[in-house]
């Protein structure tokens, strides 16, 4: 029983450890990157290869996620006979809450796991030793472009996915159940606040920064994990991990922005 | 370490009868070498062989050898003549450990050069 | 020992000892390299010749003990000053530690592209005489992942030396080489010191390389630093450790046959 507590402590302190690390590590390339010189063709490298690489993942999403909340909204308002509503209930709830995290979930399957690794990998072969010994900074070289890369990426996607989930929902409420196509757009237009829409974007900027935040971290710090992770294993939990925590943290951090405005 | 005058490179441009010489002195490092490659390629410009008195290079780097090596390109495809004059045996190493020693045409007195015109 | 400001070393250390957690690593370990000369650090496996290599680098702050490079203490130097040094220090690693993203050519133009601004052209022919002199000409717009090992270590130090440092770092050149590639390495690393002057570090455990290359030997194990000297000094040292590990003592031959037997196959 008490070597039970003892590994729980431990695991908690392991845990802060990690996530005083990853808070550190953003404020270090938050400062290197306000320092010149300014070189902005990695970022635009690095949103392309969380952006655009992911459009075609987040345009499906968006238009299946949307035509299901087209379905279960039209299932629950005919019930109290207020179908009308159709078009602020699939509105607001991708726009709130769905657009932002399933965007951001998208993304750390997409990119983030790749990011991880790839760092991860960099960080096993000495390649950011090697930068370092060049007197050039990994932080701002190798993590900053991507930190900024996703804190501009996730919101652009986030806003096409509302854009393909409103298609979606359009598409079953008017097509498939035939609801006048005034009504299911009056319905978003006159519900759906403005501060609505800034939410949604608040949402979508803290999970790109997060999402990119955690999976860098994790690949960065490899080698202060675990002893015995080395390698190729190492690779692939520092990934799963990085994954889950990544997850977790959109979810629980969609509650907490949620509750606090 | 600071960039005493003595540790700097010093460049000028003289007009010889027939072809520009250009008296080089001091080390050439990455500082220094934009401005050697500046000179050389502004004299080529004006469409005269270009000899380069290396004399008094104390040390040269590969950014200094590679504004060499331009310039004996550009001056190859403007079909004009170019030297390198009294080179240091420590700069002929560097030359030969980067195999350019049998690339450049050294001299070893601008009579030499002028008989190549 | 005499003061490093005073004496004519590249690098000199001083007492020096690295913690991993609570494993002690380098006991007291002090060492000067002289400018201009081939330093090998020599020892087997675990012995903590990486270690010191990489407290060197910079890349591990030790416990206490001073890392005199170049007139500047990189233990209690900023971030500014190490790196001020680092940019006359080439690195080449044991794996080469190409970046995998980045050609060959990209690779060994990146610090170029970071600490000058040297024109476009004239990093493209540093980039070219570099890869000429390692014999790599050709692998110029190769990405990393389609070099062999020799091309990898070969690229690698055109990286290292692009910027013509004061210092080259060698992390077991020689690892993984036929030995014709090692012994055309070797003579690289000779020449280089000769022709450019470069005082070079080489952390290795091939012997054969190290009577060739050396004009300093230093002996490492158990954290410690067993000897140093030059390449005749070390090979008639009286300590039977570095006897034993310059002679390769072969495995004793197999005296009770039946008992070995058994050993083999069981019951």
């Amino acid at each position: 029983m008490q070597r039970a507590i003892e590994s729980l402590g431990a695991n908690v302190i392991a845990s802060l450890e990690r996530t005083g690390r990853t808070f550190n590590l953003m404020l270090l390339v938050l400062w290197e990157l306000v320092q010149p010189p300014y070189r902005f063709y990695p970022i635009v490298r690095q949103m392309y290869f969380i952006g655009a690489r992911s459009m075609v993942l987040i345009v499906a999403s968006g238009v299946t996620v949307g035509m299901v909340m087209g379905l279960q909204f039209y299932n629950i308002l005919e019930r109290f006979g207020s179908v009308d509503l159709l078009g602020s209930g699939v509105a607001l709830s991708v726009i709130l809450e769905l657009g932002p995290v399933m965007t951001a979930l998208m993304v750390v399957g997409r990119a983030g796991s790749s990011i991880t690794a790839e760092i991860g990998i960099m960080r096993i072969t000495e390649q950011i030793d090697a930068l370092e010994c060049m007197a050039v900074s990994p932080h701002k070289f190798l993590i900053g472009p991507k930190l900024i890369a996703g804190v501009l990426s996730v919101p652009l996607l986030t806003a096409l996915f509302d854009f393909v989930a409103l298609f979606g929902g359009y598409f079953v409420g008017v097509v498939m159940f035939g609801i006048g196509e005034g009504s299911y757009m009056n319905g978003m237009i006159d519900n759906v606040e403005w501060s609505d829409v800034r939410l949604g974007l608040v949402k979508s900027v803290i999970f790109g920064l997060l999402v990119t935040l955690i999976c860098c971290s994790r690949g960065f710090y490899m080698h202060l994990t675990k002893a015995g992770s080395e390698g190729a294993e190492g690779v692939s939990s520092a990934t799963t991990d990085a994954v889950v925590l990544s997850s977790i943290s959109v979810l629980f951090s969609d509650f907490l922005i949620g509750a606090l405005f | 370490m600071g960039s005493s005058v003595e540790s700097s490179m010093e460049c000028k441009l003289k007009s010889e009868s027939g072809f520009d010489l250009l008296e080089l002195s001091g080390e050439v490092d990455l500082q220094f070498s934009p401005r050697l490659r500046e000179k050389i390629l502004g004299s080529l410009k004006t469409g005269n062989p270009l000899l380069i008195d290396m004399a008094k290079v104390s040390y040269i780097d590969s950014s200094g050898i590679a504004s060499l090596v331009e310039g004996f390109q550009t001056a190859k495809s403007s079909k004009l003549a170019y030297g390198l004059l009294n080179i240091s045996s420590t700069a002929l190493q560097v030359l030969t450990l980067t195999r350019l020693d049998k690339i450049f045409n050294l001299y070893s007195s601008p009579e030499q050069f002028k008989q190549q015109l | 020992m005499s003061d490093a400001s005073q004496t004519n070393n590249a690098i000199s250390i001083r007492d020096l000892v690295v913690d991993y957690g609570p494993r002690r690593i380098l006991s007291d370990v002090s060492l000067d390299i002289p400018m201009g000369q081939i330093m090998v650090i020599m020892g087997q496996s675990g012995a903590g010749k990486t270690t010191l290599l990489r407290c060197m680098l910079g890349l591990k702050k030790p416990a206490s003990g001073s890392v005199n490079i170049l007139g500047t203490d990189i233990v209690t130097a900023s971030r500014h000053d190490i790196n001020r040094i680092r940019k006359q220090m080439g690195v080449a690693f044991q794996g080469g530690a190409l970046f995998s993203s980045m050609s060959v050519a990209e690779n060994i133009q990146l610090a170029l592209r970071e600490h000058t601004n040297l024109d476009e052209k004239t990093i493209e022919i540093m980039t070219r005489i570099k890869l000429d002199m390692v014999n790599m000409l050709a692998a110029e717009h190769l990405m990393p992942s389609e070099l062999s090992g020799g091309m990898t270590k070969r690229a690698a130090l055109a990286r290292a030396i692009i910027m013509d440092p004061k210092l080259l770092f060698f992390d077991e050149p020689s690892a993984g080489l036929d030995p014709s590639t090692a012994a055309e390495l070797d003579q690289l690393i000779i020449t280089l010191k000769n022709t450019m002057r470069m005082t070079i570090i080489v952390v290795t455990h091939e012997l054969d390389s190290i009577f060739k290359i050396a004009d300093h030997i230093a002996v490492v194990s158990a954290g410690r630093i067993l000897e140093t000297g030059t390449p005749q000094q070390i090979t008639s040292s009286s300590n039977p450790e570095i006897q034993g590990m310059l002679n390769r003592k072969p495995r004793e031959t197999i005296v009770d046959t039946d008992a070995h037997l058994r050993r083999l196959v069981g019951g």
